[in-house]
C-alpha cells in the first residue's frame, strides 16, 4: 500500500494538477517504498512501449473515392434491383403493356354483322391480342436477360477485382512476417556475436 | 503537437462545410492510429482494416454533429469504440456487452515488433495484453498507446472516470506482475 499523499498511479499517467503532481514528488524523494513503486510502473511502461504500431496493410478509401459516390440512378437501380419487389414490377410492367397494346390495337366498332362474321371477327381479335401479349413479353423477357447478363458481369468483375486485392493484402501480410523474421534472426545473430565478443 | 492540433481543427471545419479533401487528409492522419487501435481491440487484421474504413466513413457523414473541433480524437474513438463492439455483438448476439471478448489473433499475429526492444519483450507484451479482459485491454491501448485523458475515455467507453480508472489500474497490476521477470531480467 502506497504512503503517498495521491495515488502514485495518477501521478504516473500525468493525470495531476501541478500543486498535487509537485507533493507527490516531493514525496517520493523522501519514500523509498514510493520511488520503487514508482521505478516498476516506469519499467512496465517501458515494457509496453515495447509493442510498436503497425503500418496499415493498405489504404483506408477516401471518402471522395468512387467507390463510396454511387450516382442517384445507380443508388435507385442498386436499390430497386435488391429489393422483392421486382418480380411483382416486372409482371405489373408486362401486364400493363399487354393492356395498352391490346387498346391500341382493337379496331373501332364494326357495324353489326350477321352472327357468323361477328364470331370470326371476335377470334380475330383475340387472335391480334395473343399475338401482341407474346411479343410484348418476348421484347420484356429479352430486356430483363440482357440486363441480368449484365448485372452478373458486373458482379463477376467485382468478385474478381476483391479477389486481387485479397491477394495483395495476403501478399503485403506475408512479406511483413518475413522481413519480421529477418531482422528477428538478424538481432539473434548480432546477440550471439555480441555475447561470444563479450565471453 | 499544438499547431497539429490546431490544423486537424481547421481542418474538421472546413470538411464539415464540405470540403472533401481536407476530410481526405484527415483520413490519411488518423488511418494508422485508429487501425491500431482497433486491431488491438478486435485482435485481427482484416477487422481492424473493415472497422477503420466504417469509422472514418460514419465519422464523415457525421461530421455536422461534432459541435467542438478540438474534441475530434474522442469523438471519433468512441465511434469506433461503438463499432467495434456491434461488430462483437452481431458476432455473437447472445453476449452481453460486458462479456464480449474479441476474435482472438493466431499467435503472435498482433505483435508489432519495434526496432529497439527484443521480439520476445514484445511477444510477452502481446501476450500479457491478451490475458486481460477485453475491457481492461482497451483501457490500457487508450491510455499507454493514445494518450488520451481519463475525461476522455470516459467519453470513449461510455462509463464513469472511475470505472475507466479501476479497470486501468487493476490491468496495471496485472501487467506489472506478468512482465515483471522480464524487467528482473534486464530487459528494460
Amino acid at each position: 500500500m502506497s504512503c503517498s499523499p495521491y495515488d502514485l498511479k495518477d501521478y504516473f499517467l500525468q493525470e495531476l494538477a501541478d500543486p498535487q503532481r509537485l507533493e507527490v514528488e516531493a514525496h517520493v524523494q523522501t519514500c523509498p517504498s514510493c520511488r520503487l513503486e514508482l521505478d516498476r510502473l516506469r519499467l512496465t511502461h517501458t515494457a509496453l512501449a515495447s509493442l510498436a504500431d503497425e503500418e496499415i496493410p493498405r489504404r483506408i478509401g477516401f471518402v471522395s473515392d468512387k467507390v463510396f459516390e454511387p450516382s442517384p440512378w445507380r443508388r435507385g437501380w442498386a436499390a430497386f434491383w435488391a429489393s422483392s419487389a421486382r418480380l411483382g414490377f416486372a409482371s405489373a410492367a408486362m401486364l400493363s403493356v399487354a393492356l395498352i397494346v391490346s387498346a391500341l390495337a382493337r379496331p373501332a366498332p364494326a357495324p353489326r354483322l350477321a352472327p357468323a362474321a361477328a364470331a370470326v371477327s371476335d377470334a380475330e381479335i383475340r387472335a391480334r391480342i395473343d399475338a401482341a401479349i407474346e411479343r410484348e413479353a418476348a421484347v420484356i423477357e429479352a430486356r430483363y436477360a440482357q440486363r441480368t447478363e449484365q448485372l452478373v458481369k458486373d458482379i463477376e468483375l467485382r468478385d474478381s477485382q476483391e479477389r486481387g486485392a485479397i491477394r495483395d493484402a495476403a501478399d503485403m501480410q506475408i512479406d511483413y512476417l518475413q522481413r519480421s523474421l529477418q531482422a528477428a534472426k538478424r538481432r539473434q545473430y548480432v546477440a550471439s556475436v555480441s555475447d561470444g565478443g563479450t565471453r | 503537437m499544438i499547431f497539429r492540433a490546431v490544423e486537424d481543427a481547421d481542418l474538421i471545419q472546413r470538411a464539415a462545410k464540405g470540403d472533401v479533401e481536407a476530410y481526405n487528409l484527415l483520413v490519411s492522419r488518423w488511418e494508422k492510429p485508429m487501425y491500431n487501435y482497433l486491431l488491438r481491440i478486435a485482435g485481427n487484421r482484416e477487422d481492424a482494416l473493415d472497422l477503420t474504413q466504417d469509422v472514418l466513413l460514419k465519422a464523415y457523414r457525421n461530421l455536422a454533429k461534432l459541435e467542438e473541433p478540438g474534441r475530434f480524437a474522442p469523438w471519433l474513438y468512441r465511434i469506433a469504440h461503438n463499432e467495434a463492439y456491434s461488430m462483437f455483438r452481431k458476432r455473437r448476439p447472445e453476449t452481453s456487452v460486458e462479456d464480449v471478448e474479441p476474435r482472438r489473433a493466431a499467435a503472435g499475429a498482433s505483435v508489432g515488433a519495434s526496432a529497439v526492444f527484443p521480439i520476445e519483450l514484445s511477444l510477452a507484451v502481446a501476450g500479457a495484453l491478451e490475458r486481460l479482459s477485453p475491457d481492461q485491454r482497451e483501457a490500457v491501448v487508450l491510455k499507454i498507446y493514445r494518450g488520451f485523458k481519463f475525461e476522455e475515455m470516459a467519453e470513449i467507453l461510455g462509463c464513469p472516470v472511475s470505472t475507466v480508472k479501476s479497470r486501468l489500474y487493476t490491468a496495471l497490476d496485472l501487467l506489472k506482475e506478468e512482465l515483471a521477470p522480464l524487467e528482473a531480467r534486464g530487459v528494460s
